[in-house]
């Protein structure tokens, strides 16, 4: 309250009593006269707020009495407080509303869910895709209804930084795929989408490119062979000879390529638990190493070190064709003169393969894209020294089977060094 | 009798023990649900190594029902359960052993299913054998919700799904007997066959006793062996007074 209504008050008080003293004095009994002004004021404040109190009980905001002075005040900031609340209250109700509105309309299946993964809430097309009921689901736990052992285990193990596709979790044998999003105190978004689609268009591509390279290989054979006979007959024009050879070093190209694609297909199909066993890895880069230095003139020179005595686990083939693709990778980059380091060695949180040479090195922008399937830095040059493009590719697929990670490191123009990492899960010590 | 009476209780711990249990039924569930769908797909596909796998995963359900019974027996013995947590105690124990028998029926589909993709599918595909599957599928899975939602309509609904079972399965049954008149070629398909369509009977049978004991869990009222009409009165009748 102001200063000024503090003399407003004080002012009619003091009129007041001064009235009530002049007539007193008028009548001789002043004493009566101020009590009884001031009995008068106390019951005017008493039922004054016994009517603020009556309306503020009555739940009935738009009927505001009427009171002048302090009273009036009061009972207007009062009002103005409660209509405050009001205007927000709707404001708040219509943005809850649109939200809602706005989720409901998303094309993808939401359903929140509360820490004990009790249902809160959930939009139309989830409802259609996990078969929920609007009326009666809440409260339940999700994995009541969605009962699938995929799911179910996504859902407890906590991991959800990468979503998960499960076969007939819903209504039908659909493919949905899961992804769990953790907001708030401990609350989760669970986010559907039916992959159906995408996944029947998935398996389509990987029998096509198995097909297609299958079907590929037997014509490719006999061409190569004739072409290699073609090669050797001596009668024929020296000019057609050059073709001949030319020709012949694209078909082998093209059969690199058709069987490194059928090497990635196989390995898309296979189930990850194919067969394993104790890998020596010294061993196998020495048998890696006299592969290579058969089939070139060796215009580098190859290092073999081997640090650990430990075994690895896991498929050999696989093994033997990822380290030979990163070994053939450095032979093919390395200027002659230069060297090619493997290195075998574990520390108390790995086990590392390195492939280190002194070549020509990557730029750092091609590095991240090298893994993807006929990514070249150069055209030009990665096609005249024959490679499929599919090498990396088939590295980064053998690694993810072994739950390794593959590391590049490379500066131009000094050399480059592929690192695998593999989980010390996959050591054995040689006993 | 509502689903929500299993969280008023005074004990909290109780409360999660009962939650618990129903959660770890119905993940069994899930599990057996799956292995039905994954030998019925072995058969139809003629894949052999997945029917082997669908057999060799039956393990994992034999020993949930063994790890649910346990909890079962613990809760009756530390927390003497009463009236309608007595009634979900009792059919939990029920409900396990019948999941474990479809879990069983499973294991042999699967079996038969990796033989079966040795010799020459017929011409049909097995057309009548993947609809009688489809419809005891659906029947898993609606008795499934009905177990988690306590939904006693969609049980007894369910439950009467078994006749149409049956019906198929004497049908199959015939049209079988018609095939291997016809060529004695067949007989070892068409008797292999038999026991698969016998196995997908006696796991409509069990869900529908399932359904049977979420009954008898809402309502407390035992309706084995009486018909499915006089049944259908007492829950109707009760739904509608609730």
């Amino acid at each position: 309250m102001t200063a000024s209504a503090w003399w407003r008050l004080l002012l009619s008080l003091l009129t007041s009593v001064s009235v009530a003293v002049l007539v007193g004095l008028w009548t001789g009994h002043v004493g009566f006269a101020v009590a009884a002004l001031l009995a008068i004021l106390l019951l005017r404040n008493l039922y004054m707020l016994q009517r603020v109190l009556r309306w503020l009980r009555s739940d009935r905001a738009d009927q505001v009495p009427d009171a002048g002075g302090a009273w009036g005040d009061v009972i207007g900031l009062i009002a103005r407080l409660f209509r405050r609340k009001q205007y927000h209250k709707r404001r708040m109700r219509q943005l809850l509303r649109e939200l809602r509105h706005s989720t409901a309309a998303v094309p993808d299946g939401v359903v929140m869910l509360n820490p004990a993964a009790e249902i809160l809430w959930f939009n139309r097309s989830a409802a259609e895709l996990l078969n929920l009921r609007a009326r009666g689901d809440v409260g339940l736990r999700i994995d009541n209804l969605v009962r699938r052992p995929e799911f179910v285990q996504y859902l407890r193990g906590g991991d959800y930084r990468s979503p998960v596709v499960v076969q007939g979790a819903g209504v039908d044998e659909q493919h949905l795929l899961f992804q769990m999003v953790p907001y708030g105190a401990g609350q989760l978004l669970l986010m559907v989408r039916d992959v159906t689609r995408q996944v029947r268009l998935e398996a389509m591509r990987k029998d096509f490119v198995a097909n297609a390279s299958h079907e590929l290989r037997s014509p490719l054979t006999v061409i190569s062979g004739y072409l290699e006979t073609l090669s050797q007959e001596e009668s024929l024009d020296p000019i057609l000879h050059n073709q001949i050879e030319e020709m012949r070093r694209q078909a082998l190209r093209m059969t690199a390529i058709v069987q490194d694609l059928l090497e990635l297909s196989r390995l898309e199909a296979e189930g990850a638990s194919s067969g394993e066993e104790l890998v020596d890895v010294g061993a196998l880069l020495n048998r890696l190493r006299s592969d290579l230095l058969a089939r070139h003139q060796a215009p580098v020179q190859i290092l073999i070190q081997v640090d650990s005595t430990d075994r690895l686990r896991g498929e050999p083939a696989q093994l033997h064709s990822a380290f030979a693709n990163l070994l053939d990778n450095a032979a093919k980059y390395t200027p002659s003169g230069g060297t090619v380091t493997m290195r075998w060695w574990r520390d108390d949180q790995a086990g590392y393969l390195s492939v280190a040479d002194t070549g020509i090195g990557i730029a750092p922008e091609h590095i991240p894209r090298l893994t993807e399937r006929f990514y070249r830095v150069d055209p030009g040059r990665s096609r005249a020294s024959g490679g499929s493009g599919l090498g990396l590719a088939i590295v980064k697929h053998v690694l993810q089977r072994h739950e390794a990670s593959l590391q590049i490191d490379s500066q131009e123009g000094r050399g480059s060094t592929f690192t695998c990492q593999f989980p010390l899960s996959r050591l054995v010590s040689a006993a | 009798m509502q689903a929500a009476d299993l969280t008023h209780h005074t004990s909290r711990r109780f409360n999660e023990d009962l939650e618990s249990v129903r959660t770890k039924v119905l993940a069994m569930g899930g599990l057996v649900e799956e292995q039905l769908s994954l030998a019925l797909k072995a058969l139809v596909e003629g894949d052999s190594a997945l029917g082997k796998s669908v057999a060799s995963q039956d393990y994992k359900v034999n020993s949930m029902e063994v790890s649910i019974d346990e909890e079962c027996s613990r809760i009756l013995a530390t927390r003497a359960p009463a009236a309608g947590d007595l009634r979900m105690v009792v059919a939990t124990i029920k409900t396990i052993t019948d999941l474990e028998r479809i879990g069983d029926e499973c294991e042999r589909i699967g079996n038969i299913a990796a033989r079966l993709a040795k010799v020459e599918r017929p011409m049909d595909r097995y057309r009548e054998v993947k609809h009688l599957g489809r419809t005891v599928q659906l029947m898993v899975h609606n008795m499934l919700d009905a177990c988690a939602r306590l939904d006693s309509t969609l049980a007894l609904a369910t439950a009467r799904n078994d006749r149409i079972v049956d019906e198929e399965y004497e049908s199959i049954q015939r049209q079988c007997i018609t095939f291997m008149m016809e060529d004695p070629r067949t007989i070892r398909r068409a008797l292999e066959v038999m026991w698969v369509v016998r196995s997908l009977e006696r796991i409509g049978d069990h869900a529908k006793n399932i359904c049977e004991y979420i009954i008898y869990m809402v309502h407390g009222k035992d309706i084995r062996h009486t018909s499915l009409e006089s049944v259908e009165q007492e829950v109707i009748g009760r739904t509608a007074r609730e």
